[in-house]
């Protein structure tokens, strides 16, 4: 690693790291939680009426879940990561003004008021830091997040629920409008270029897993888990470098497809990319071809994957919709793996380059 | 740019952008790797690296973010998931009781 390297590196971190950061805390709320949604996604899949197992006694737990279980480990999580313990019962306590303030799932809410619930908490904290009796620190910590959380919860049922709902149906809208439109492939062109810069939680759990779970509750699935999710084009990526590669890196990419497509860590392909970035164009028209696909196909999950792993994939995958989202993998793998072969130019052109970054 | 002696290093973090994924694998080879020291190997989400940590292991994607966390800590930056060099840095230093800097 030379220091001009080093130094062209650092130049455009700025606005990446920031983006990653605010990304980061997204993602960071939901990402403690995804065993939740797991857990939502399994019952989902079996017990509604189109299920495996239909119960109307045990698909009554669907409702509950999805509406209060979940905004409210995020809204929860949030206040942890902004003020601990005591931020995680605030925002807990918040976000259940937004939950029952609307009727669709409110993890949008919940990723606002959470947080800022526990901001305020903390700022009140310190106005009171040292000026407290002796004997009074209990009464008074207590107290103060007590009446905050009436205030934070009040507010959330009035004022930010309803807001969020606005918003929230007008960006489902725009889905909506883009899936009518056709143009939900194009997405892929923002998508997989933001992923291998390790955007790919953010993207995925803080702005594409929030809108899915929305269209699942409606209609038993959504197509936007698999828009980042998809583990083809990364597949792809790595398949070609196995075949054509230049010869050094070729004995590592067997090992990384196993970590990739099995155990769904899809940062394992990522430098892959970033060292011959040429090769984003294989990720975005593979991407956009496995989207495509499922367009057309009507594919969905009921939850999100995570790890994007082909058995997470498998797993929330609904019982009448294995062939439109296999395709969708296989279409995206083999786009990729075409487009990543003919940019390494099918192994001919050894990349000297490319090993030295 | 900070610099330490391999011997002080009693524990290393290994950070990923959530702490879930890629960085319970990278710590779980590094703990492989630095079982006959007397190393801790823990792995945490890039915006909660304690700041009073000593050395963190990261992507080079995530490095300035790491060191914003943990202005002193020595951050050695890798670039791919397995068989870096970096890696090998780490343990060198640590076997050896030379000095990792990053």
């Amino acid at each position: 690693m030379t220091s001009s390297a080093d130094l062209k590196h650092r130049e455009g971190l700025g606005m990446q790291a920031t983006i990653q950061r605010i990304g980061g805390y997204l993602a960071g709320m939901i990402m403690p939680n995804i065993a939740a949604f797991i857990a939502w996604g399994l019952i989902t899949a079996l017990f509604i009426p189109t299920g495996w197992w239909p119960n109307e006694q045990l698909s009554k737990l669907v409702g509950p879940i999805i509406l209060t279980l979940l905004p409210v480990l995020i809204g929860y999580t949030g206040g942890r990561l902004v003020h601990g313990q005591r931020g995680a019962v605030i925002g807990a306590v918040a976000t259940m003004g937004v939950v029952v303030g609307t009727d669709i799932p409110m993890f949008l809410g919940a990723m606002i008021i959470g947080p800022s619930a526990a901001y305020l908490l903390k700022k009140l904290d310190g106005l009171f830091a040292g000026r407290v009796r002796t004997g009074f620190e209990m009464l008074i910590d207590n107290f103060s997040a007590g009446i905050l959380g009436l205030i934070m919860a009040v507010l959330g049922l009035l004022a930010v629920g309803p807001i969020v709902e606005t918003f929230a149906n007008a960006a489902g809208d725009g889905v909506d409008a883009l899936v009518t439109g056709g143009l939900l492939p194009l997405v892929s062109i923002i998508v997989e270029p933001a992923k291998v810069l390790f955007l790919n939680n953010a993207i995925n759990h803080g702005v594409l897993a929030p809108l899915g779970v929305a269209q699942a509750l409606e209609s038993g699935k959504s197509i936007l888990f698999m828009i980042e999710t998809n583990p083809g084009p990364g597949l792809g990526i790595l398949l070609a470098y196995f075949f054509f590669g230049p010869r050094s890196l070729r004995p590592s990419a067997p090992g990384s497809i196993i970590i990739h497509f099995f155990g769904g860590i899809h940062e394992i392909y990522f430098p892959y990319v970033l060292m011959n970035p040429r090769l984003i164009l294989a990720a975005i028209a593979g991407g956009a071809s496995g989207v495509f696909t499922a367009v057309v196909t009507s594919a969905g999950l009921v939850a999100t994957p995570s790890p994007g792993s082909i058995f997470a994939y498998l797993a929330v995958t609904p019982k009448d919709g294995y062939f439109g989202v296999l395709l969708a993998i296989v279409v995206a793998t083999a786009v990729s793996f075409a487009v990543a072969s003919l940019l390494l130019g099918f192994g001919r052109a050894e990349e000297p380059e490319a090993v030295a970054a | 740019m900070s610099t330490m002696n391999g011997k002080d290093i009693s524990r290393i973090v290994i950070a990923c952008d959530a702490g879930m994924g890629s960085s319970v694998m990278v710590a779980s080879q590094m703990r492989q790797r630095l079982k006959k020291y007397d190393v801790s190997v823990e792995h945490v989400p890039v915006n909660a690296i304690p700041a009073d940590t000593q050395v963190v292991v990261c992507h080079a994607g995530l490095a300035d973010r790491a060191r914003s966390m943990a202005p002193n800590a020595v951050v050695v930056p890798f670039r791919v998931f397995m068989g870096d060099p970096a890696f090998d840095r780490v343990e060198a230093a640590i076997r050896d009781g030379t000095s990792l800097a990053d």
